[in-house]
Protein backbone atom coordinates (compact mmCIF):
# COMPACT_ATOMS: atom_id res chain seq x y z
CA UNK A 1 0.00 0.00 0.00
CA UNK A 2 2.85 2.36 0.65
CA UNK A 3 6.01 3.06 2.58
CA UNK A 4 6.72 4.76 5.91
CA UNK A 5 8.84 7.39 4.14
CA UNK A 6 5.74 8.67 2.37
CA UNK A 7 3.79 9.34 5.55
CA UNK A 8 6.35 10.09 8.30
CA UNK A 9 4.23 12.44 10.44
CA UNK A 10 0.86 12.33 12.17
CA UNK A 11 -1.85 13.26 9.69
CA UNK A 12 0.19 12.32 6.60
CA UNK A 13 -1.88 10.24 4.23
CA UNK A 14 -1.87 8.77 0.75
CA UNK A 15 -4.47 7.09 -1.37
CA UNK A 16 -3.98 3.83 -3.19
CA UNK A 17 -5.96 0.84 -4.39
CA UNK A 18 -6.42 -2.72 -3.17
CA UNK A 19 -7.85 -4.38 -6.22
CA UNK A 20 -10.48 -1.88 -7.29
CA UNK A 21 -11.15 -0.66 -3.77
CA UNK A 22 -10.06 2.91 -3.16
CA UNK A 23 -8.07 2.97 0.08
CA UNK A 24 -6.70 5.75 2.32
CA UNK A 25 -3.49 4.96 4.21
CA UNK A 26 -2.99 7.43 7.05
CA UNK A 27 -0.76 7.98 10.06
CA UNK A 28 -3.11 8.94 12.87
CA UNK A 29 -2.54 11.52 15.61
CA UNK A 30 -1.32 8.60 17.74
CA UNK A 31 1.41 7.76 15.21
CA UNK A 32 -0.15 4.48 14.11
CA UNK A 33 -0.60 3.70 10.42
CA UNK A 34 -4.10 2.55 9.49
CA UNK A 35 -5.93 2.03 6.24
CA UNK A 36 -9.61 2.57 5.43
CA UNK A 37 -11.97 2.24 2.53
CA UNK A 38 -12.38 5.64 0.96
CA UNK A 39 -16.15 5.63 1.38
CA UNK A 40 -18.40 7.61 3.71
CA UNK A 41 -20.44 5.46 6.14
CA UNK A 42 -23.53 7.50 5.26
CA UNK A 43 -23.90 7.13 1.48
CA UNK A 44 -20.57 5.81 0.25
CA UNK A 45 -19.22 8.96 -1.38
CA UNK A 46 -15.44 9.28 -1.28
CA UNK A 47 -14.21 11.16 1.77
CA UNK A 48 -10.91 12.06 0.14
CA UNK A 49 -10.14 13.09 -3.42
CA UNK A 50 -6.55 14.19 -2.89
CA UNK A 51 -3.82 11.75 -3.82
CA UNK A 52 -1.72 12.52 -0.75
CA UNK A 53 -1.28 15.20 1.87
CA UNK A 54 -1.59 15.99 5.54
CA UNK A 55 -4.88 16.38 7.37
CA UNK A 56 -6.63 16.14 10.70
CA UNK A 57 -9.92 15.17 9.08
CA UNK A 58 -11.44 13.57 6.02
CA UNK A 59 -14.67 15.35 5.23
CA UNK A 60 -17.25 13.93 2.86
CA UNK A 61 -18.16 16.43 0.15
CA UNK A 62 -21.82 15.25 0.06
CA UNK A 63 -23.25 16.02 3.53
CA UNK A 64 -20.14 17.02 5.43
CA UNK A 65 -19.61 14.00 7.66
CA UNK A 66 -16.08 14.33 9.01
CA UNK A 67 -13.73 11.55 10.12
CA UNK A 68 -10.56 12.09 12.11
CA UNK A 69 -7.25 10.72 10.91
CA UNK A 70 -7.75 7.60 13.03
CA UNK A 71 -10.95 6.81 11.14
CA UNK A 72 -13.48 7.77 13.82
CA UNK A 73 -16.60 9.66 12.78
CA UNK A 74 -15.89 12.96 14.53
CA UNK A 75 -18.63 15.28 13.36
CA UNK A 76 -22.02 15.10 11.64
CA UNK A 77 -23.64 18.39 10.58
CA UNK A 78 -26.91 19.14 12.44
CA UNK A 79 -26.42 15.89 14.35
CA UNK A 80 -28.51 16.75 17.42
CA UNK A 81 -31.32 18.34 15.47
CA UNK A 82 -31.89 15.61 12.89
CA UNK A 83 -30.77 12.31 14.40
CA UNK A 84 -32.20 10.50 17.41
CA UNK A 85 -30.37 7.25 16.94
CA UNK A 86 -26.99 7.94 15.43
CA UNK A 87 -24.10 6.22 17.19
CA UNK A 88 -20.98 7.87 15.81
CA UNK A 89 -18.74 5.26 17.45
CA UNK A 90 -20.18 2.63 15.10
CA UNK A 91 -19.95 4.69 11.95
CA UNK A 92 -16.23 5.19 11.53
CA UNK A 93 -14.50 4.55 8.22
CA UNK A 94 -14.32 0.84 7.36
CA UNK A 95 -10.81 -0.34 8.23
CA UNK A 96 -8.68 -2.64 6.09
CA UNK A 97 -8.72 -5.80 8.20
CA UNK A 98 -4.98 -6.10 8.71
CA UNK A 99 -2.26 -3.52 8.06
CA UNK A 100 1.26 -4.75 8.68
CA UNK A 101 4.70 -3.33 8.12
CA UNK A 102 7.88 -5.03 6.99
CA UNK A 103 10.93 -2.77 7.33
CA UNK A 104 9.01 0.30 6.21
CA UNK A 105 6.83 -1.33 3.56
CA UNK A 106 3.16 -1.12 4.44
CA UNK A 107 0.98 -4.04 3.36
CA UNK A 108 -2.73 -4.59 3.84
CA UNK A 109 -5.23 -7.40 3.49
CA UNK A 110 -9.01 -7.57 3.69
CA UNK A 111 -8.68 -11.09 5.11
CA UNK A 112 -9.34 -11.27 8.85
CA UNK A 113 -7.59 -14.62 8.97
CA UNK A 114 -4.81 -16.33 7.09
CA UNK A 115 -1.05 -15.92 7.19
CA UNK A 116 0.52 -12.86 8.80
CA UNK A 117 2.73 -10.67 6.65
CA UNK A 118 6.01 -12.16 7.87
CA UNK A 119 4.76 -15.67 7.30
CA UNK A 120 3.44 -14.70 3.89
CA UNK A 121 6.76 -13.15 2.86
CA UNK A 122 8.67 -16.12 4.25
CA UNK A 123 12.11 -16.59 2.71
CA UNK A 124 11.45 -13.68 0.39
CA UNK A 125 12.58 -11.50 3.28
CA UNK A 126 16.13 -12.74 2.64
CA UNK A 127 16.02 -11.01 -0.76
CA UNK A 128 13.90 -8.01 0.18
CA UNK A 129 16.42 -7.11 2.86
CA UNK A 130 19.02 -6.33 0.17
CA UNK A 131 16.85 -3.33 -0.67
CA UNK A 132 15.03 -2.70 2.62
CA UNK A 133 17.79 -3.38 5.11
CA UNK A 134 21.09 -2.57 3.42
CA UNK A 135 21.60 0.17 6.00
CA UNK A 136 20.05 0.88 9.41
CA UNK A 137 18.04 3.73 7.84
CA UNK A 138 16.59 1.52 5.14
CA UNK A 139 14.92 2.33 1.84
CA UNK A 140 12.70 5.24 0.85
CA UNK A 141 10.36 5.86 -2.06
CA UNK A 142 11.07 9.11 -3.86
CA UNK A 143 8.56 11.39 -5.51
CA UNK A 144 5.06 10.97 -6.82
CA UNK A 145 4.45 7.74 -8.73
CA UNK A 146 4.09 7.59 -12.48
CA UNK A 147 0.62 6.24 -13.20
CA UNK A 148 -0.44 4.73 -16.50
CA UNK A 149 -3.59 2.81 -17.33
CA UNK A 150 -3.38 0.16 -20.01
CA UNK A 151 -6.07 -1.97 -21.59
CA UNK A 152 -4.62 -5.31 -20.72
CA UNK A 153 -4.84 -8.02 -18.10
CA UNK A 154 -3.01 -7.19 -14.86
CA UNK A 155 -1.12 -10.48 -14.75
CA UNK A 156 0.82 -9.73 -17.94
CA UNK A 157 2.82 -6.72 -16.72
CA UNK A 158 3.55 -8.57 -13.47
CA UNK A 159 5.09 -11.66 -15.03
CA UNK A 160 6.79 -9.52 -17.66
CA UNK A 161 8.59 -7.52 -14.97
CA UNK A 162 9.43 -10.36 -12.61
CA UNK A 163 10.58 -12.94 -15.08
CA UNK A 164 10.74 -12.14 -18.76
CA UNK A 165 14.45 -11.73 -19.36
CA UNK A 166 13.88 -13.07 -22.87
CA UNK A 167 12.06 -10.05 -24.30
CA UNK A 168 14.48 -7.37 -23.16
CA UNK A 169 16.89 -7.32 -26.08
CA UNK A 170 14.20 -7.79 -28.73
CA UNK A 171 11.05 -6.00 -27.56
CA UNK A 172 13.12 -3.04 -26.38
CA UNK A 173 15.67 -3.25 -29.21
CA UNK A 174 15.23 0.38 -30.24
CA UNK A 175 15.79 1.66 -26.71
CA UNK A 176 18.56 -0.82 -25.94
CA UNK A 177 20.51 0.52 -28.91
CA UNK A 178 20.60 4.02 -27.50
CA UNK A 179 20.75 3.74 -23.69
CA UNK A 180 23.35 2.64 -21.22
CA UNK A 181 26.05 0.14 -21.85
CA UNK A 182 25.28 -0.66 -25.48
CA UNK A 183 24.16 2.82 -26.43
CA UNK A 184 27.39 4.29 -25.13
CA UNK A 185 29.47 1.57 -26.74
CA UNK A 186 30.69 0.37 -23.35
CA UNK A 187 29.91 -3.29 -23.91
CA UNK A 188 28.98 -5.86 -26.48
CA UNK A 189 26.62 -7.69 -24.23
CA UNK A 190 24.24 -6.58 -21.54
CA UNK A 191 22.15 -8.64 -19.16
CA UNK A 192 23.44 -11.82 -20.73
CA UNK A 193 22.39 -11.05 -24.27
CA UNK A 194 24.60 -9.88 -27.11
CA UNK A 195 24.25 -6.59 -28.90
CA UNK A 196 22.28 -7.92 -31.85
CA UNK A 197 20.08 -10.18 -29.78
CA UNK A 198 22.55 -12.92 -30.53
CA UNK A 199 24.71 -14.90 -28.20
CA UNK A 200 23.60 -15.92 -24.79
CA UNK A 201 25.40 -16.39 -21.55
CA UNK A 202 23.53 -17.79 -18.59
CA UNK A 203 26.52 -18.19 -16.35
CA UNK A 204 26.31 -16.31 -13.09
CA UNK A 205 22.67 -15.40 -13.46
CA UNK A 206 19.55 -16.97 -12.10
CA UNK A 207 15.85 -17.08 -11.53
CA UNK A 208 14.71 -18.36 -8.13
CA UNK A 209 11.36 -19.64 -6.98
CA UNK A 210 10.60 -18.82 -3.37
CA UNK A 211 6.93 -19.76 -3.63
CA UNK A 212 4.72 -17.79 -3.80
CA UNK A 213 7.38 -15.19 -4.65
CA UNK A 214 10.17 -14.98 -7.21
CA UNK A 215 13.55 -13.37 -7.80
CA UNK A 216 15.58 -12.86 -10.95
CA UNK A 217 19.16 -11.66 -10.57
CA UNK A 218 22.32 -11.20 -12.61
CA UNK A 219 24.45 -11.96 -9.52
CA UNK A 220 27.42 -9.90 -10.75
CA UNK A 221 27.00 -7.08 -8.22
CA UNK A 222 26.99 -4.21 -10.75
CA UNK A 223 24.89 -4.75 -13.85
CA UNK A 224 21.86 -3.13 -12.22
CA UNK A 225 23.37 0.02 -13.62
CA UNK A 226 23.88 -1.35 -17.14
CA UNK A 227 21.09 0.78 -18.59
CA UNK A 228 22.34 4.01 -17.02
CA UNK A 229 24.09 6.48 -19.28
CA UNK A 230 25.99 7.88 -16.33
CA UNK A 231 26.43 5.02 -13.85
CA UNK A 232 29.74 6.30 -12.42
CA UNK A 233 28.48 8.04 -9.26
CA UNK A 234 26.00 5.18 -8.60
CA UNK A 235 28.66 2.49 -8.84
CA UNK A 236 31.10 4.56 -6.80
CA UNK A 237 28.51 4.83 -4.02
CA UNK A 238 27.64 1.16 -4.37
CA UNK A 239 31.25 0.10 -3.87
CA UNK A 240 31.61 2.54 -1.00
CA UNK A 241 28.76 0.91 0.93
CA UNK A 242 29.42 -2.68 -0.15
CA UNK A 243 31.74 -3.58 2.77
CA UNK A 244 29.13 -2.48 5.31
CA UNK A 245 26.41 -4.39 3.47
CA UNK A 246 28.56 -7.52 3.40
CA UNK A 247 29.02 -7.13 7.13
CA UNK A 248 25.30 -6.57 7.62
CA UNK A 249 23.81 -9.15 5.27
CA UNK A 250 26.64 -11.57 4.57
CA UNK A 251 28.75 -12.34 1.56
CA UNK A 252 26.14 -13.80 -0.77
CA UNK A 253 23.82 -10.84 -0.53
CA UNK A 254 26.54 -8.21 -0.19
CA UNK A 255 28.61 -9.28 -3.17
CA UNK A 256 26.26 -11.19 -5.48
CA UNK A 257 22.89 -9.54 -5.03
CA UNK A 258 23.69 -5.94 -4.05
CA UNK A 259 24.06 -3.91 -7.25
CA UNK A 260 22.92 -6.70 -9.55
CA UNK A 261 19.91 -6.28 -11.78
CA UNK A 262 17.52 -7.98 -9.39
CA UNK A 263 13.77 -8.24 -9.91
CA UNK A 264 11.81 -9.27 -6.84
CA UNK A 265 8.23 -10.31 -7.36
CA UNK A 266 6.08 -10.30 -4.24
CA UNK A 267 2.91 -12.12 -5.17
CA UNK A 268 0.56 -10.90 -6.44
CA UNK A 269 1.26 -7.42 -7.72
CA UNK A 270 4.39 -5.85 -6.21
CA UNK A 271 7.71 -5.66 -8.03
CA UNK A 272 10.86 -4.30 -6.44
CA UNK A 273 13.58 -3.86 -9.01
CA UNK A 274 17.05 -3.16 -7.73
CA UNK A 275 19.48 -1.55 -10.14
CA UNK A 276 16.82 0.21 -12.13
CA UNK A 277 15.80 1.20 -8.60
CA UNK A 278 12.09 1.26 -9.11
CA UNK A 279 9.14 -0.17 -7.30
CA UNK A 280 5.94 -0.94 -9.14
CA UNK A 281 2.47 -1.94 -8.10
CA UNK A 282 0.01 -3.23 -10.68
CA UNK A 283 -3.60 -2.41 -9.79
CA UNK A 284 -6.20 -4.53 -11.63
CA UNK A 285 -9.10 -2.51 -13.07
CA UNK A 286 -11.38 -5.32 -14.15
CA UNK A 287 -10.32 -8.17 -16.44
CA UNK A 288 -9.27 -5.96 -19.35
CA UNK A 289 -7.49 -3.06 -17.75
CA UNK A 290 -4.84 -2.25 -15.15
CA UNK A 291 -2.97 0.69 -13.71
CA UNK A 292 0.79 0.69 -13.21
CA UNK A 293 2.15 2.84 -10.39
CA UNK A 294 5.93 3.26 -10.62
CA UNK A 295 8.07 4.82 -7.87
CA UNK A 296 11.76 5.60 -7.67
CA UNK A 297 13.50 4.07 -4.66
CA UNK A 298 16.86 4.38 -2.95
CA UNK A 299 18.50 3.71 0.35
CA UNK A 300 17.87 6.76 2.55
CA UNK A 301 21.60 7.36 2.96
CA UNK A 302 22.17 7.66 -0.77
CA UNK A 303 23.75 11.05 -1.58
CA UNK A 304 21.35 13.52 -3.25
CA UNK A 305 23.50 13.56 -6.39
CA UNK A 306 23.02 9.79 -6.81
CA UNK A 307 19.32 9.98 -5.94
CA UNK A 308 18.87 12.58 -8.68
CA UNK A 309 20.52 10.27 -11.22
CA UNK A 310 18.25 7.43 -10.11
CA UNK A 311 15.05 9.48 -10.24
CA UNK A 312 15.86 10.81 -13.71
CA UNK A 313 16.81 7.35 -14.91
CA UNK A 314 13.55 5.83 -13.69
CA UNK A 315 11.62 8.55 -15.52
CA UNK A 316 13.59 8.15 -18.71
CA UNK A 317 13.35 4.36 -18.82
CA UNK A 318 10.18 3.24 -17.03
CA UNK A 319 8.18 6.41 -16.30
CA UNK A 320 5.04 7.41 -18.20
CA UNK A 321 7.28 8.50 -21.08
CA UNK A 322 9.99 5.93 -20.40
CA UNK A 323 11.67 4.74 -23.55
CA UNK A 324 11.51 1.11 -22.44
CA UNK A 325 8.18 1.16 -20.62
CA UNK A 326 6.33 2.19 -23.75
CA UNK A 327 7.14 -0.98 -25.64
CA UNK A 328 5.56 -3.38 -23.16
CA UNK A 329 2.02 -2.01 -23.17
CA UNK A 330 1.64 -2.90 -26.81
CA UNK A 331 1.93 -6.66 -26.56
CA UNK A 332 0.20 -6.67 -23.17
CA UNK A 333 -2.82 -5.18 -24.90
CA UNK A 334 -2.63 -7.59 -27.85
CA UNK A 335 -2.20 -10.71 -25.70
CA UNK A 336 -5.23 -9.68 -23.66
CA UNK A 337 -7.53 -9.01 -26.58
CA UNK A 338 -6.42 -11.54 -29.23
CA UNK A 339 -8.45 -14.25 -27.46
CA UNK A 340 -11.63 -12.25 -28.02
CA UNK A 341 -11.81 -14.42 -31.14
CA UNK A 342 -13.20 -17.89 -30.48
CA UNK A 343 -10.58 -19.81 -32.44
CA UNK A 344 -7.68 -17.82 -31.01
CA UNK A 345 -9.08 -18.48 -27.56
CA UNK A 346 -8.52 -22.21 -28.05
CA UNK A 347 -4.77 -21.69 -28.26
CA UNK A 348 -2.48 -22.43 -25.35
CA UNK A 349 0.50 -20.23 -24.65
CA UNK A 350 3.78 -21.84 -23.78
CA UNK A 351 6.13 -21.09 -20.89
CA UNK A 352 8.44 -24.09 -21.00
CA UNK A 353 11.81 -22.42 -21.12
CA UNK A 354 14.53 -23.90 -18.90
CA UNK A 355 12.07 -26.25 -17.26
CA UNK A 356 14.01 -28.76 -15.19
CA UNK A 357 17.29 -26.85 -15.34
CA UNK A 358 18.62 -26.35 -11.85
CA UNK A 359 21.69 -24.81 -10.30
CA UNK A 360 23.35 -24.60 -6.92
CA UNK A 361 22.59 -21.42 -5.06
CA UNK A 362 23.53 -20.47 -1.53
CA UNK A 363 20.38 -18.48 -0.81
CA UNK A 364 16.86 -19.79 -0.13
CA UNK A 365 14.61 -21.08 -2.90
CA UNK A 366 15.02 -23.28 -5.95
CA UNK A 367 17.31 -21.67 -8.50
CA UNK A 368 17.56 -22.15 -12.23
CA UNK A 369 20.38 -20.72 -14.37
CA UNK A 370 20.02 -17.63 -16.54
CA UNK A 371 17.72 -14.64 -16.42
CA UNK A 372 16.48 -15.67 -19.85
CA UNK A 373 14.33 -18.32 -18.27
CA UNK A 374 10.62 -18.73 -17.60
CA UNK A 375 10.79 -20.13 -14.08
CA UNK A 376 9.48 -16.96 -12.41
CA UNK A 377 6.58 -16.69 -14.84
CA UNK A 378 5.60 -20.34 -14.28
CA UNK A 379 5.76 -19.80 -10.53
CA UNK A 380 3.58 -16.72 -10.80
CA UNK A 381 0.82 -18.50 -12.74
CA UNK A 382 1.09 -21.56 -10.50
CA UNK A 383 0.51 -19.36 -7.47
CA UNK A 384 -2.32 -17.52 -9.20
CA UNK A 385 -4.02 -20.83 -9.89
CA UNK A 386 -3.39 -22.01 -6.34
CA UNK A 387 -4.94 -18.82 -5.00
CA UNK A 388 -7.99 -19.02 -7.23
CA UNK A 389 -8.59 -22.66 -6.33
CA UNK A 390 -7.96 -22.21 -2.61
CA UNK A 391 -10.95 -22.97 -0.42
CA UNK A 392 -9.80 -20.60 2.31
CA UNK A 393 -7.10 -18.00 2.89
CA UNK A 394 -5.22 -20.62 4.87
CA UNK A 395 -4.67 -22.54 1.64
CA UNK A 396 -3.07 -19.82 -0.46
CA UNK A 397 0.49 -20.58 0.57
CA UNK A 398 2.21 -23.58 -1.02
CA UNK A 399 3.28 -26.48 1.16
CA UNK A 400 6.56 -25.54 2.80
CA UNK A 401 9.38 -27.41 1.12
CA UNK A 402 12.31 -28.35 3.30
CA UNK A 403 14.24 -25.19 4.15
CA UNK A 404 17.54 -25.06 2.39
CA UNK A 405 20.57 -24.29 4.43
CA UNK A 406 21.95 -20.92 3.52
CA UNK A 407 25.65 -20.47 3.86
CA UNK A 408 25.60 -16.83 4.85
CA UNK A 409 22.50 -16.34 6.91
CA UNK B 1 -15.70 53.05 -26.19
CA UNK B 2 -15.11 49.64 -24.80
CA UNK B 3 -13.86 49.54 -21.25
CA UNK B 4 -10.16 48.78 -21.08
CA UNK B 5 -9.78 45.06 -20.29
CA UNK B 6 -7.27 43.97 -17.71
CA UNK B 7 -5.38 40.99 -19.06
CA UNK B 8 -3.24 38.75 -16.89
CA UNK B 9 0.24 39.97 -17.61
CA UNK B 10 3.13 37.68 -18.42
CA UNK B 11 5.15 40.49 -19.96
CA UNK B 12 4.94 43.09 -22.65
CA UNK B 13 3.73 41.79 -26.00
CA UNK B 14 6.43 41.34 -28.60
CA UNK B 15 6.04 43.37 -31.75
CA UNK B 16 3.78 41.96 -34.44
CA UNK B 17 6.55 40.81 -36.72
CA UNK B 18 8.20 38.83 -33.95
CA UNK B 19 4.86 37.36 -32.89
CA UNK B 20 4.27 36.29 -36.47
CA UNK B 21 7.73 34.72 -36.78
CA UNK B 22 7.17 32.80 -33.54
CA UNK B 23 3.79 31.49 -34.71
CA UNK B 24 5.33 30.33 -37.98
CA UNK B 25 8.22 28.76 -36.06
CA UNK B 26 5.93 26.76 -33.75
CA UNK B 27 3.80 25.60 -36.69
CA UNK B 28 6.92 24.51 -38.54
CA UNK B 29 8.17 22.73 -35.44
CA UNK B 30 4.90 20.81 -35.14
CA UNK B 31 5.01 19.83 -38.80
CA UNK B 32 8.65 18.74 -38.53
CA UNK B 33 7.73 16.40 -35.67
CA UNK B 34 4.58 15.14 -37.44
CA UNK B 35 6.83 14.24 -40.38
CA UNK B 36 9.29 12.39 -38.09
CA UNK B 37 12.17 14.66 -39.14
CA UNK B 38 13.93 14.45 -35.80
CA UNK B 39 17.32 15.82 -36.88
CA UNK B 40 15.59 18.90 -38.27
CA UNK B 41 13.66 19.22 -35.02
CA UNK B 42 16.81 18.97 -32.89
CA UNK B 43 18.25 21.83 -34.96
CA UNK B 44 15.37 24.02 -33.72
CA UNK B 45 16.50 23.55 -30.12
CA UNK B 46 19.24 25.34 -28.27
CA UNK B 47 21.77 22.82 -26.99
CA UNK B 48 21.29 24.11 -23.46
CA UNK B 49 17.58 23.29 -23.62
CA UNK B 50 15.76 22.26 -20.45
CA UNK B 51 12.70 20.19 -21.41
CA UNK B 52 10.28 19.26 -18.65
CA UNK B 53 6.87 17.76 -18.07
CA UNK B 54 5.81 17.56 -14.41
CA UNK B 55 3.22 15.15 -13.05
CA UNK B 56 0.08 17.11 -12.09
CA UNK B 57 -0.23 17.29 -8.30
CA UNK B 58 -3.68 16.19 -7.19
CA UNK B 59 -3.38 17.45 -3.65
CA UNK B 60 -5.71 19.68 -1.65
CA UNK B 61 -5.13 23.37 -2.29
CA UNK B 62 -4.30 23.89 1.40
CA UNK B 63 -1.66 21.17 1.34
CA UNK B 64 1.97 22.02 0.86
CA UNK B 65 4.74 19.46 0.57
CA UNK B 66 5.83 18.55 4.10
CA UNK B 67 8.54 16.22 5.31
CA UNK B 68 7.20 13.27 3.37
CA UNK B 69 9.35 11.81 0.59
CA UNK B 70 6.52 12.51 -1.85
CA UNK B 71 7.46 15.43 -4.05
CA UNK B 72 7.09 16.71 -7.56
CA UNK B 73 8.21 14.21 -10.16
CA UNK B 74 8.91 14.79 -13.83
CA UNK B 75 7.58 12.70 -16.69
CA UNK B 76 10.11 14.46 -18.90
CA UNK B 77 13.26 16.01 -17.42
CA UNK B 78 15.55 16.12 -20.39
CA UNK B 79 18.72 17.74 -21.59
CA UNK B 80 19.58 18.11 -25.29
CA UNK B 81 21.55 14.85 -25.10
CA UNK B 82 18.54 12.96 -23.73
CA UNK B 83 16.24 14.37 -26.39
CA UNK B 84 18.80 13.31 -28.99
CA UNK B 85 18.78 9.84 -27.47
CA UNK B 86 14.99 9.63 -27.71
CA UNK B 87 15.14 10.80 -31.31
CA UNK B 88 17.85 8.25 -32.07
CA UNK B 89 15.64 5.49 -30.70
CA UNK B 90 12.87 6.47 -33.10
CA UNK B 91 15.38 6.29 -35.94
CA UNK B 92 16.75 2.82 -35.12
CA UNK B 93 13.98 1.18 -37.12
CA UNK B 94 13.60 -1.20 -34.17
CA UNK B 95 10.68 0.39 -32.35
CA UNK B 96 8.16 -2.24 -33.39
CA UNK B 97 5.24 -0.20 -32.10
CA UNK B 98 5.93 2.38 -34.81
CA UNK B 99 6.06 0.03 -37.78
CA UNK B 100 3.59 0.38 -39.47
CA UNK B 101 4.09 4.03 -38.66
CA UNK B 102 2.31 5.79 -35.84
CA UNK B 103 0.73 8.99 -37.13
CA UNK B 104 0.99 12.14 -35.06
CA UNK B 105 -0.96 15.31 -35.74
CA UNK B 106 -0.07 18.32 -33.62
CA UNK B 107 -2.33 21.34 -33.47
CA UNK B 108 -0.72 24.37 -31.82
CA UNK B 109 -2.93 27.26 -30.86
CA UNK B 110 -3.47 30.19 -28.42
CA UNK B 111 0.09 31.31 -29.12
CA UNK B 112 1.08 34.36 -27.04
CA UNK B 113 4.51 35.95 -27.34
CA UNK B 114 5.90 38.18 -24.60
CA UNK B 115 9.13 40.08 -24.08
CA UNK B 116 11.51 39.17 -21.26
CA UNK B 117 14.34 41.04 -19.55
CA UNK B 118 16.64 39.66 -22.23
CA UNK B 119 15.75 41.40 -25.50
CA UNK B 120 16.66 38.32 -27.53
CA UNK B 121 14.52 35.90 -25.48
CA UNK B 122 10.73 35.61 -25.70
CA UNK B 123 8.35 33.99 -23.24
CA UNK B 124 5.92 32.06 -25.44
CA UNK B 125 2.76 30.37 -24.24
CA UNK B 126 0.78 27.96 -26.38
CA UNK B 127 -1.79 25.19 -26.17
CA UNK B 128 -1.68 21.96 -28.10
CA UNK B 129 -3.63 18.91 -29.07
CA UNK B 130 -1.53 15.93 -30.04
CA UNK B 131 -3.45 13.17 -31.77
CA UNK B 132 -1.60 9.92 -32.18
CA UNK B 133 -3.09 7.19 -34.24
CA UNK B 134 -1.84 3.77 -35.21
CA UNK B 135 -3.17 0.59 -36.76
CA UNK B 136 -6.96 0.10 -36.87
CA UNK B 137 -8.37 1.98 -33.92
CA UNK B 138 -5.52 2.86 -31.57
CA UNK B 139 -6.21 6.61 -31.32
CA UNK B 140 -5.41 8.82 -28.36
CA UNK B 141 -5.60 12.58 -28.11
CA UNK B 142 -3.60 14.56 -25.56
CA UNK B 143 -4.32 18.21 -24.83
CA UNK B 144 -2.14 20.49 -22.77
CA UNK B 145 -0.20 23.71 -22.62
CA UNK B 146 3.40 24.76 -23.02
CA UNK B 147 5.58 27.52 -21.65
CA UNK B 148 8.57 28.10 -23.88
CA UNK B 149 11.56 30.39 -23.81
CA UNK B 150 12.55 31.05 -27.39
CA UNK B 151 15.74 32.86 -28.35
CA UNK B 152 16.46 34.91 -31.43
CA UNK B 153 19.88 33.83 -32.68
CA UNK B 154 21.95 34.42 -35.82
CA UNK B 155 20.80 30.94 -36.78
CA UNK B 156 17.10 31.73 -36.41
CA UNK B 157 14.76 31.04 -33.48
CA UNK B 158 15.78 28.32 -31.00
CA UNK B 159 13.88 26.82 -28.09
CA UNK B 160 15.87 27.35 -24.90
CA UNK B 161 13.36 25.95 -22.41
CA UNK B 162 10.05 24.13 -22.63
CA UNK B 163 7.75 23.11 -19.82
CA UNK B 164 4.82 20.99 -20.92
CA UNK B 165 1.79 20.70 -18.69
CA UNK B 166 -0.36 17.71 -19.53
CA UNK B 167 -3.33 17.67 -17.15
CA UNK B 168 -3.71 13.86 -17.06
CA UNK B 169 -2.83 12.37 -13.69
CA UNK B 170 -3.25 8.81 -14.90
CA UNK B 171 -1.98 8.54 -18.44
CA UNK B 172 -4.51 6.50 -20.39
CA UNK B 173 -2.16 5.58 -23.18
CA UNK B 174 0.50 2.93 -23.64
CA UNK B 175 3.20 5.57 -23.42
CA UNK B 176 4.06 9.17 -23.98
CA UNK B 177 6.96 8.40 -26.30
CA UNK B 178 6.29 11.49 -28.39
CA UNK B 179 7.63 15.00 -28.40
CA UNK B 180 5.25 17.68 -27.16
Amino acid sequence: MGHDSQIPEAGDFLRTYMGEDDVIVVRGEDGEVRAFLNACSHRGNKVCHAEWGKTKAFTCSYHGWAYDNMGELAAVPLEEAIYDNLDRSKLGLVPVARVQNYKGMIFGTFAEEGPDLEEYLGDMKYYLDVVLDASPEGMELIGTPFRVEIRGNWKLPVENAIGDGYHVAWAHAGAMRVVGTIGQGRGESVLGIGKDNTGFDDSGQMQVAIPPHTVLSTLDGQSGYALYDNPGPCIEYLEQVRPSVVERLGDVRGTQLLGSETHMGVFPNLQIIQGLNLLRVIHPKGPGSFEVATYSMADKNTPDEVKDIIVKHVGQTFGSAGILEGDDGDFTEAITHSPNGYATRQMKGWLGMAQGRTMDWDGPGDASPGIVNELCQREFYTQWQRTMLAESVSDILPEQSAQKESANG
Amino acid sequence: MAKKQKIAAVGKDTNMETAYRIERFLAAEARTLDEERYDDWLAMLDESIVYKMPIPMNTYRRNRPGKSSIRETMIYDESFEKLKQRAAREDTGMVWLNDPATHHIRTITNIESFCTDDASVYDVRSKFTLLRSRRDKDHVSHTGLRKDLIQDTNDGLKIVARTVFLPERVIVDKNLNMFF
